[in-house]
């Protein structure tokens, strides 16, 4: 009995912890999620069932911001995997300075989105932004836009921010990878003549399998789950037009003062990721 | 004897304690503030305060407005944990959620046994009447929305200032060319303020039906177009916000836009007597909407020390203390005293603000307003302008949003 309890006692403390920042506030959001819970009636919070998820689910706003989400999602992680990608594949080759461009390559990573979202939003500014500016003076634009005020760049501004903000931290994690993988390999495939192209996709893409799986599942829960860049930049606007889940959830109860719908749609979002995950998981198993 | 003595010097002893003057703690009054000037501060006022007042402490948290809505967010979530402040800056937009919360307080009995009570005007104090017809609200500054016009801009073509939506539409095409508009639309955080006075310029209300009423929608669809098909805006219009309509106009860019008091030396500091403010342009028959832009000081009604609370706002709100505040705040006193010797901003402004208080007015005070404000109305009216829905679909969901 004693030696059945001594791991759990010592993992007691962590567990507490644990149960205390993660699982309490998934059961309060849970809890709310089935009230009406409005910030300025706090003296009203009845028990509503499934009425918040049902409201959510048949708002045109939810399935838009769905919809957005799913580009915001796809397109955010793509982007930065390829620059990332490219990124690392050039870090780890030998040239001069390559240890200042190693560090320098983290420099977005580490600043505070909040920073990014401004910097990008006076970038994109139809009135004194850089690169309307350069782009006019440069011949590739004939008058500047309003890239963060028009329906069909807006989302298009947004992501440059996200993915220049994010693509180091797939560069510094594939460039792990790729350390990993031994020379000898390369040199045997080179020796029995295997191209560039040949090596990397036989050599290289296989020895990073298992880091650009993780990689990607993180970045995909993160991405999926940040509504900092965008509050920033655009608010969701204009109109809706960049407005995704976590935004809609965040404005509903933020904005909105409605609590009981802002965690229900919260809700909705962390099971919408559970399956996108559990999903990946089984299929890695799978293979 | 001696032991008569014992006893009374042991009972003089023993009472001495009580008998002399105790210094009573001050007490502290928590109270939130916001100045759209990040540099000015309240300290002159708190010191003069305390000065006068030694037995209460004034403890003035600057609380980030974001837009207002995150003002509002915070000051909802103190005073449901308890942690509220005891007085604080509120606005009409969020009157009637603070009246359901049941967290204000009524000041009508301290107002009306105020010695500056007279000293603050009749449309004020009419304005600040809840809709239960109590007062909640202490004025403290105001402004009132006027159309900022680029004479020398109007001169070289020719045009007065526009008095009327028709000449504001004409002027507006005269003055557009380039790299120049003629209106600096404000699509963004805060637009409504600038759109109502448009929309609600020619009779409608803000009432049951007002919204989808013919003046509002023909005003409405006036708005729109001067995005959409007169062009004599900005192309980021949309999601323009103070500082691009403000910027604009300082880099000429624009040659109208409407604003308030509160940028009037920074006009008058880039352009001298170049630019003027007027009141904005009204519909036939003299109708007309000048948003009134508030900033009152409300006493929870949780506060532990509400007479002290209230000493601090009236306090503010007294002829020379309010000027000295106004001269922070950057906006107007809401004092008779103080007006009559203004010297905080150039006359033309000041007499812009004045002459459109006869049609100043404000959204319903409902739940639903601080709803429009920081969420329905951007999204809804950023849709118009880029084509998403219609000028009319628009009215028609604030109607339904105000009015079910």
């Amino acid at each position: 009995m004693r030696r059945w309890a001594t791991p759990w006692l010592f993992l007691a403390p962590a567990l507490l912890v644990t149960a205390l920042i993660v699982l309490l506030p998934v059961l309060n959001a849970l809890w709310l999620s089935l009230h009406d819970v409005v910030l300025f009636r706090p003296r009203l919070r009845p028990f509503t069932g499934l009425a918040n998820y049902v409201l959510a689910l048949t708002d045109p706003v939810f399935w838009e911001s769905l919809r957005h989400s799913l580009v915001w999602v796809v397109s955010a992680v793509s982007l930065q995997f390829t620059l990332g990608f490219t990124g690392a594949l050039l870090l780890n080759r030998a040239f001069a300075w390559r240890s200042i461009a190693r560090a320098l390559i983290v420099v977005p990573w580490a600043l505070p989105s909040v920073i990014i979202g401004l910097i990008w939003t006076w970038m994109l500014d139809f009135n004194l932004g850089v690169l309307n500016v350069l782009g006019v003076r440069l011949g590739l634009l004939s008058a500047s836009i309003p890239w963060l005020a028009q329906l069909d760049t807006a989302m298009a501004g947004v992501l440059l921010a996200i993915a220049w903000q994010g693509f180091p931290f797939f560069a510094i994690t594939l460039l792990a990878g790729l350390q990993a993988i031994p020379d000898e390999h390369y040199e045997a495939a080179e020796i029995d003549g295997a191209g560039i192209f040949q090596q990397f996709w036989h050599i290289t893409v296989p020895g990073l399998a298992e880091v650009i799986v993780t990689s990607l599942l993180l970045r995909m829960i993160w991405v999926a789950n940040s509504l900092d860049l965008i509050l920033v930049m655009t608010g969701g606007g204009p109109g809706t037009a960049t407005q995704t889940l976590p935004l809609h959830a965040f404005l509903t109860a933020w904005s909105g003062g409605n609590y009981g719908q802002g965690a229900a749609l919260a809700v909705i979002l962390t099971l919408l990721l559970l399956g996108v995950v559990v999903l990946m998981l089984w299929r890695r198993r799978e293979t | 004897m001696k032991r008569r003595n014992l006893l009374a010097g042991a009972a003089a002893l023993s009472a001495a304690p009580l008998a002399a003057p105790r210094a009573q703690k001050p007490v502290t009054i928590r109270w939130w503030y916001h100045f759209d000037d990040p540099k000015a501060t309240p300290d002159e006022l708190v010191a003069a305060f305390e000065k006068a007042n030694p037995d209460i402490k004034i403890q003035a948290e600057n609380i980030p407005w974001g837009g207002g809505g995150d003002y509002d967010t915070r000051l909802y979530t103190s005073l449901i944990a308890g942690n509220g402040p005891d007085t604080g800056m509120v606005k009409f937009n969020n009157l009637a959620r603070l009246m359901e919360m049941e967290a204000l307080r009524p000041l009508d009995k301290w107002v009306d046994g105020w010695a500056g009570k007279s000293d603050i005007s009749a449309d004020l104090w009419r304005l600040h009447t809840a809709p239960d017809g109590k007062r909640y609200y202490m004025p403290l500054q105001y402004v009132v929305l006027y159309l900022y016009v680029r004479l020398d801009l109007l001169a070289k073509a020719g045009l007065k200032a526009p008095t009327n939506f028709d000449d504001f539409l004409s002027t507006a095409k005269a003055m557009t060319g380039g790299e120049q508009w003629g209106f600096g639309m404000r699509g963004g955080s805060g637009g409504h303020d600038s759109w109502m006075p448009f929309v609600f310029g020619t009779g409608a209300k803000p009432v049951k039906g007002g919204f989808v009423s013919p003046q509002a929608l023909a005003q409405n669809r006036y708005f729109i177009d001067l995005y959409r098909t007169h062009k004599v805006c900005p192309p980021s219009a949309p999601t323009d916000s103070f500082l691009q309509i403000v910027n604009n106009l300082k880099a000429s860019r624009t040659a109208m836009a409407v604003h308030h008091i509160s940028t009037a030396n920074d006009m008058h500091a880039t352009f001298g007597d170049a630019i003027t403010a007027i009141p904005v342009p009204r519909g036939p028959g003299g109708t007309g909407w000048a948003t009134f832009g508030d900033g009152s000081n409300a006493v929870f009604a949780a506060s532990k020390n509400p007479e002290a609370a209230w000493k601090w706002v009236s306090w503010l709100s007294e002829g020379p203390n309010n000027v000295l505040y106004n001269k922070a705040a950057g906006q107007m006193t809401v004092t008779n005293s103080g007006a009559a010797n203004w010297t905080l901003h150039q006359r033309r402004f000041v007499d812009a603000t004045v002459q459109s208080l006869p049609i100043a007015s404000i959204l319903p005070n409902v739940s639903a307003t601080a709803d429009f404000t920081r969420t329905v109305w951007p999204q809804n009216t950023q849709k118009a302008l880029l084509g998403e829905i219609g000028p009319d679909d628009m009215m028609r969901t604030f109607e339904k949003l105000f009015f079910g």
